[in-house]
């Protein structure tokens, strides 16, 4: 009796282990990414004071995090009624991104995540105009062309979905933070490239990434077995296959 | 995920349409002005001694023009020349007039982007005559947006 009841255990057990097996691994492609930012030109076309390029490059390490760069050019130029600025430079910023979709639902295709990245910033800036008027009358003054070095922080929630095949668009809500402008407290610039408005600590953006998307390597990543469902359990797993195959026939829903 | 691809397209346009009506001009909130905080003391005691009447009359090249006028009061502020280093003030204090000239050096510095720029000065220098004037110090250089004290009027 115990070596038939063993025989049906190991059975079992080969069984289930073999089935498992099958359901616990997906295979998803690691990517290597290239793009261009394309809210920049959108936005200098409908009469924006700033002109702004992006390019962007990015790596899959695994199934969940990636490391990119972004670089930007930008120029802005403002006249108002009491001063005229202007500042242009390059920026890069190096992000860790991590993506909330599980490998099976990303598929190497799909993000739905957020980034955390530093920023640098090389620009010069100048104001040829500056008025300032009290009750004794107008001071006039400028300053010349100089250049700055700042940084900052940001975070970006984003997504990105694929287009067609190797191509992929996404938008990115920007963060930032601003470390340093650079330029001491008096002469902060009106726009920082990369950055924004230096005057606030803060900054909000957007960008709109098309990309083209080059898989360099596929792994298998183990994913959480199918949970069963008991009677205490209403509701399905997210990874586990369409609803209705997963129930033994009769049991309760 | 198909309706990935819609929000991306959709975020997109929202994008676009939310710049394209952002840009309106903004109004400056922010406090432009820079003022000389001159204290009023007794002199010998250096208590705070309130004025019966204060007038400061700026000498500026197209005539004269009154900054402050109040009664009663134990401190006054004042702008200066932002175009010149150098501002004079007929301080009349108790209906007694006295002329202080202050010496200074001038920089722009940024408000915001929508107020733009104003002038902080760094004093430098003073003289003053003593009809009702005892003493006149420099407390604190630095005449900026902060609202600190930087005279002390002994009379």
């Amino acid at each position: 009796m115990a070596k038939r009841t063993c025989v049906c255990f190991i059975s079992l057990m080969i069984l289930l282990g073999g089935r498992v097996g099958a359901q616990d691994t997906v295979t998803v492609p690691l990517n290597i990414r290239a793009g261009f930012d394309i809210s920049g030109p959108v936005m200098h076309l409908i009469g924006s004071d700033l002109t702004s390029y992006g390019a962007m490059a990015s790596l899959d390490i695994n199934e969940q995090y990636s490391a990119s760069l972004r670089l930007r050019y930008s120029s802005y130029s403002i006249s108002e009624f009491n001063y005229d600025f202007k500042s242009s430079g390059v920026s890069a910023v190096i992000s860790g991104d991590y993506n909330f979709l599980k490998p099976k639902v990303s598929a190497g295709k799909y993000f739905t995540g957020i980034g955390l990245g530093y920023g640098i910033s090389f620009y010069s800036q100048e104001a040829s105009r500056i008025e300032y008027t009290n009750p004794w009358g107008t001071g006039t003054d400028s300053f010349s062309l100089s250049r700055h070095t700042g940084h900052f922080i940001e975070v970006t929630p984003g997504v990105r979905t694929e287009l067609f095949p190797g191509v992929s668009i996404g938008w990115n809500l920007v963060l930032r933070m601003l470390i340093s402008s650079g330029a001491g407290r008096d002469i902060k610039p009106v726009w920082m490239p990369g950055f924004g408005d230096a005057t606030s600590r803060m900054s909000t953006g957007a960008e709109y990434y098309v990309s083209i998307t080059i898989p360099y390597k596929k792994i298998r990543v183990a994913i959480k077995p199918k949970k069963e469902l008991t009677d205490d359990e209403g509701e399905e797993n997210p990874e586990s296959e369409p609803s209705g195959s997963s129930f033994a026939p009769g049991s309760r829903l | 995920m198909r309706s990935l691809k819609h929000i991306t397209v959709a975020l997109l346009a929202l994008i676009i349409m939310l710049s394209a009506f952002s840009c309106s001009d903004k109004a400056c909130y922010e406090e432009m002005d820079p003022l000389l905080y001159t204290s009023l003391l007794e002199s010998g005691t250096g208590d705070s001694k309130k004025a019966d009447s204060v007038r400061v009359i700026a000498a500026t090249p197209s005539g004269q023009v009154t900054l402050f006028k109040q009664n009663a009061v134990t401190f006054f502020t004042l702008p200066l020349d932002p175009a010149n280093d150098l501002s004079e003030f007929y301080v009349i204090v108790n209906g007694v007039s006295d002329t202080a000239v202050l010496t200074y050096t001038r920089r722009p510095h940024l408000v915001s982007a929508e107020c733009g720029y104003t002038f902080l000065s760094d004093l430098t220098g003073l003289r003053t005559t003593h009809n009702i004037i005892d003493t006149l110090i420099i407390e604190n250089k630095s005449v900026s947006l902060d609202g600190e004290k930087n005279l002390r009027l002994f009379y």
